[in-house]
């Protein structure tokens, strides 16, 4: 059975945000919430100071606290390693949000994609409304809405359940790469079988000294990030006192 | 005159309920004071008040039936009624704090054994059950002991599953130093004893019936317990303000060391233990029917305000990427809606109470 994986190459990545572009377009991801997002993080103090860009997304941890802990069994693991969550069963808990060290998983406080429920449009008789926007286009919930991801969850997940990302699941079952991957213009997301010795994310793990976040905790992510980038040089020193 | 007029502020309070929940589940919990950062706010502190004060109010009534100690008898059908209309404040808050709450037959139909969150529900149904059932006996005249024991063990159990429940989150340290388990059965401990202290007063002063010697006795005895043990109670406090709020150098921690500066930390450790303990210590004030309902007031509006402090401590640093655009601390201000519930908790267990008491005899001594 595959074990999937996704390996991000941070000297690839140029932080442009398309990752989360197109997952929020693939997985009809409301107003708000960020299956894929970022840690941005400055190290040092000015004129000696840094930016650094860390895409993120749900680990898919083998060790997953959000599975262990959740009452119902909402949270779950798939036999290829992908954390899924099934909002049929989810109580709204909020325990999977409590026991995630990663700040991935999101509650819906609403109905999704409020925006595009609204009435008014900007400029009486000459816009539209989001709303006709959105029945313009014969779409569901917004105007972008995708289909595709009610093969295994809820197109748009109903108020009062949890939701995340699941390594676009229903695309890897079709053998497609999940969405962010796909649309990488730098392809800085590399995902594969982490059982597969030929594989590319094999390879590359084996190649360069992986580090995952928070590995303290034994959550075993499935998301691993290689080497780091930066453009700056400096003159050979051997310091001084 | 007096009693409906108490009667009709709490059925305005339970009104205000339901309109909360009907606006709840039909706007949304956009309504509460929450963002992805505070996901666990008042009505689940409300609940874990509720929820312990029950499980405290257990201990108090399993005294004579597991310890023997006869004289104890003379609560015993309040404790476990008190218990009944306290655990319903706890759901009635519960309920308002889960986003599905019709799910939870998945409980059951998806078991996940692996989770304290579902052994906590598990045993809420059972404790609920037993505690009708135990009721009914001594309503009857009767005093179960097997009841009563399996309330004691079941109130050792949800107590202690609750630590269980905040110990197993790794990713936030200040929900899990390692003796929540102990913690927990105590305060609540306390909460119980203060709860029963304060009714069973509050019963002799409204029933105007004379106080025989011996209850009064057994008053004072009752004081002296809760000074005990919030005295206790104080000690583990300063220990847990020590090691995860002074000593610990773990960035995780600061959550904590950021709540110690807060009101509701600042009400538990002066309000809710330091002055109830020194009042009970006081053999004058103790024996004084003011510095009994003084000190066992404090005492659960201390213990409230610790609920709450302790839920916050766990969630107001953000983790991982919810961090993204955010100050190292979000702050917290309850909105009307959430206040709401905790009436509706407070008004649904205080009725059942009220109509109790007017009912059901509750000061009369099973054999």
């Amino acid at each position: 059975m595959a074990r999937y994986a996704m390996v991000i190459d941070l000297q690839r990545c140029v932080g442009c945000g398309g990752c989360s572009i197109s997952c929020r377009n693939e997985n009809n991801v409301s107003e708000g919430m960020y299956w894929s997002h970022k840690i941005t993080e400055t190290s040092g103090t000015f004129p000696n100071v840094r930016y650094h860009y860390m895409p993120t997304l749900c680990n898919h941890c083998t060790n997953a606290p959000c599975v262990r802990g959740c009452p119902t069994k909402a949270m779950h693991k798939l036999d290829n390693g992908i954390t899924m969550h099934d909002p049929q069963k989810c109580i709204g808990c909020r325990y999977c949000m409590i026991n995630c060290p990663y700040g991935v998983i999101y509650f819906n406080w609403k109905d999704a994609h409020p925006f595009w429920k609204e009435e008014n449009s900007l400029i009486q008789g000459v816009t539209s409304s989001p709303a006709e926007e959105v029945s313009k286009v014969g779409s569901k919930g917004t105007p972008y809405y995708n289909p595709e991801r009610n093969a295994t969850l809820p197109a748009i997940r109903p108020k009062g359940v949890v939701e995340k990302c699941t390594f676009c699941d229903h695309r890897v079952k079709e053998g497609k790469l999940p969405r962010c991957v796909e649309a990488c213009p730098a392809d800085a997301r590399i995902f594969g079988d982490l059982e597969d010795p030929g594989s590319e994310v094999r390879q590359l793990l084996g190649k360069f000294r992986p580090f995952r976040l928070k590995e303290a905790l034994g959550t075993e992510p499935a998301v691993f990030y290689i080497r780091d980038f930066s453009s700056a040089g400096y003159p050979r020193t051997k310091g001084g006192v | 005159m007096k009693s409906w007029l108490w009667i009709g502020l709490l059925c305005m309070g339970i009104l205000l309920g339901l309109w909360t929940t009907l606006r709840v589940y039909t706007v949304g919990f956009s309504l509460y004071a929450k963002t992805d950062v505070l996901v666990w706010t008042l009505p689940l502190s409300t609940y874990v008040f509720f929820s312990l004060t029950s499980a405290g109010l257990a201990f108090v009534s399993s005294i004579p039936v597991v310890f023997g100690i006869k004289r104890y008898e003379a609560f015993e059908k309040r404790a476990v009624y008190l218990e009944i209309a306290v655990l319903i404040g706890s759901f009635v808050c519960l309920i308002l704090h889960l986003g599905s709450p019709l799910k939870v037959l998945y409980i059951f139909l998806s078991p996940n054994p692996s989770s304290p969150l579902w052994w906590l529900a598990v045993l809420y149904h059972v404790y609920f059950v037993i505690l009708l059932s135990a009721f009914w006996r001594i309503h009857t005249g009767k005093i179960s002991k097997t009841l009563g024991v399996l309330i004691f063990l079941i109130a050792i159990c949800t107590s202690t599953t609750l630590g269980w429940l905040m110990g197993m989150t790794d990713a936030r340290p200040t929900l899990n130093a390692s003796f929540f388990s102990v913690y927990f059965p105590l305060t609540g401990f306390g909460s119980g004893v203060a709860a029963l202290l304060l009714f069973s007063m509050a019963y002799a002063h409204f029933s105007g019936r004379e106080v025989t010697e011996d209850r009064s006795a057994l008053y004072n005895e009752v004081g002296r317990l809760m000074g005990i043990i919030t005295g206790m109670v104080l000690v583990v406090f300063l220990w847990r303000t020590i090691s995860g709020g002074i000593s610990s150098t773990a960035v995780e921690y600061r959550a904590f060391k950021h709540m110690i500066g807060s009101i509701p930390y600042n009400i538990e450790l002066w309000l809710g233990l330091a002055v109830p303990t020194v009042l009970m210590l006081v053999p004058s004030i103790r024996a004084a029917v003011w510095g009994k309902v003084t000190a066992s007031v404090l005492v659960l509006v201390g213990m409230f305000a610790g609920r709450l402090e302790f839920v916050l401590s766990g969630v107001v640093r953000p983790l991982g990427q919810m961090a993204e655009g955010r100050p190292e601390f979000v702050s917290y201000m309850p909105t009307i809606y959430e206040v709401f519930v905790a009436l509706f908790g407070f008004s649904a267990m205080l009725l059942i109470y009220t109509l109790g008491e007017r009912y059901l005899k509750l000061g009369a001594v099973p054999e």
